[in-house]
């Protein structure tokens, strides 16, 4: 059976890739620094496969039909979509294997996760899975969750997806290792009077809940009470599934940039897996 | 004649320009009478004027891509949608 053997999170934000220098050379240090990390862990744990949770854009789907989850079980897909973000356009190879099983887990678990045979990916995944991966080899099992269009799959039910899908992957027999990755959030507003603000207060609060394991606290919030954080910082949900993938374990936080120039609250943490001193 | 037609018109918009796996016709000649709009709605539209779509409604994940692809910065547009913020009073527990 298939072991996570690397999970972590990490915010995405377009001009991370469009505008990498834009950033003060120590925030970008510490967040890239971080991703170098996990990116080496991956290498030396022998990492086969990843899925990479992220948030769907209006790059898929679009007000007729918008799934609160798509699982992306297709042989290739495409990305990134963005004629502006300076990464090559390319197919990225799925895992259909890995795909499949996880929606058939996920389905028997009491979730409707749609799926997709080709999906095209957007910042949301393609600039977190390229510094994981810059030859963009790595065979990659896209999800993703609607975090930006009323009414949201709240965030319990994102972190119980989570569960389910943390024992999906270790119930695959076809894969012996695999990483399981979050891209988005931490605070940002876009398209609204605020564009531009950080929220650094609910970011270092929500980093510090997950160290802690004190999740109850976090799930416990309405979509109102995230939305004072940023109406972008419903992307959460990505972090909350990966979190529930991994309980018992908490968070490690590898680095923190409220990042003014990209708009957004960086963060990277990371499930350690193979440090049991994070285990509660 | 419809929020929902305003908000696709400008993603077909907003797509028709991205390097999508196939193909599109780009944004060029892109033709916003297919849509139901108001007077008012095609006229923000074709004048790219952000702070009116705004106001009729179009979703502020579409206003920021909209933003990008018409070709304005970030801090260009705060200015244009600031006249419409309002001060918040409710906090949130990571606030108390």
């Amino acid at each position: 059976m298939a072991e996570i053997a690397l999970a972590y999170c990490a915010s995405h934000a377009p001009m991370m890739s469009s505008a990498r220098m834009a950033a003060p050379q120590a925030q970008r240090d510490n967040f890239f620094g971080a991703l170098t990390h996990v990116r080496e862990a991956a290498v030396a744990r022998g990492v086969e496969a990843c899925v990479v949770l992220s948030n769907e854009h209006f790059t898929n789907f679009f007000l007729e039909n918008f799934p609160q989850i798509c699982i992306g079980l297709g042989e290739k897909n495409w990305g990134p979509t963005e004629e502006w973000l300076p990464i090559d356009k390319v197919w990225i190879p799925g895992h259909p294997g890995l795909g499949n099983h996880i929606a058939e887990y996920t389905l028997a678990a009491g979730f409707d996760p749609a799926f997709s045979h080709q999906l095209e990916l957007d910042h949301g995944i393609m600039t977190v899975y390229y510094e994981f991966d810059p030859d963009m080899r790595l065979p990659l099992v896209p999800i993703v969750q609607n975090c930006a269009v009323q009414p949201l799959m709240p965030l319990r039910r994102a972190y119980a997806f989570g569960t389910a899908l943390g024992a999906a992957i270790r119930a695959y027999p076809g894969l012996q290792k695999v990483a399981l990755i979050g891209a988005g959030g931490l605070s940002h507003f876009i398209g609204n009077p605020r564009v531009g603000d950080v929220e650094e207060g609910f970011d270092r609060w929500f980093l510090d809940r997950l160290e802690r394991g004190e999740i109850e606290e976090i799930l416990a919030m309405p979509d109102s009470e995230v939305e004072l954080a940023g109406n972008g910082t419903h992307e959460i949900r990505s972090w909350l599934a990966v979190a529930g993938a991994m309980a018992p374990l908490n968070a490690t936080k590898l680095a923190y940039e409220p990042v003014q120039p990209w708009i957004t609250g960086m963060g990277v943490a990371v499930w350690e897996t193979e440090d049991k001193e994070t285990v509660r | 004649m419809s929020v929902y037609q305003l908000n696709r018109c400008v993603y077909d918009w907003v797509r028709a320009g991205e390097v999508n796996s196939v193909a599109g016709d780009g944004r060029v000649d892109f033709d916003s009478s297919a849509y139901e709009l108001t007077d008012e709605e095609r006229a923000a539209f074709e004048a790219r004027d952000v702070a009116g779509l705004y106001q009729m409604g179009l979703h502020q994940v579409l206003v920021n891509r909209f933003c990008r692809a018409a070709g304005f910065a970030r801090d260009d547009y705060r200015k244009l949608l600031e006249p419409f913020g309002h001060a918040e009073e409710r906090k949130g527990r990571w606030q108390r």
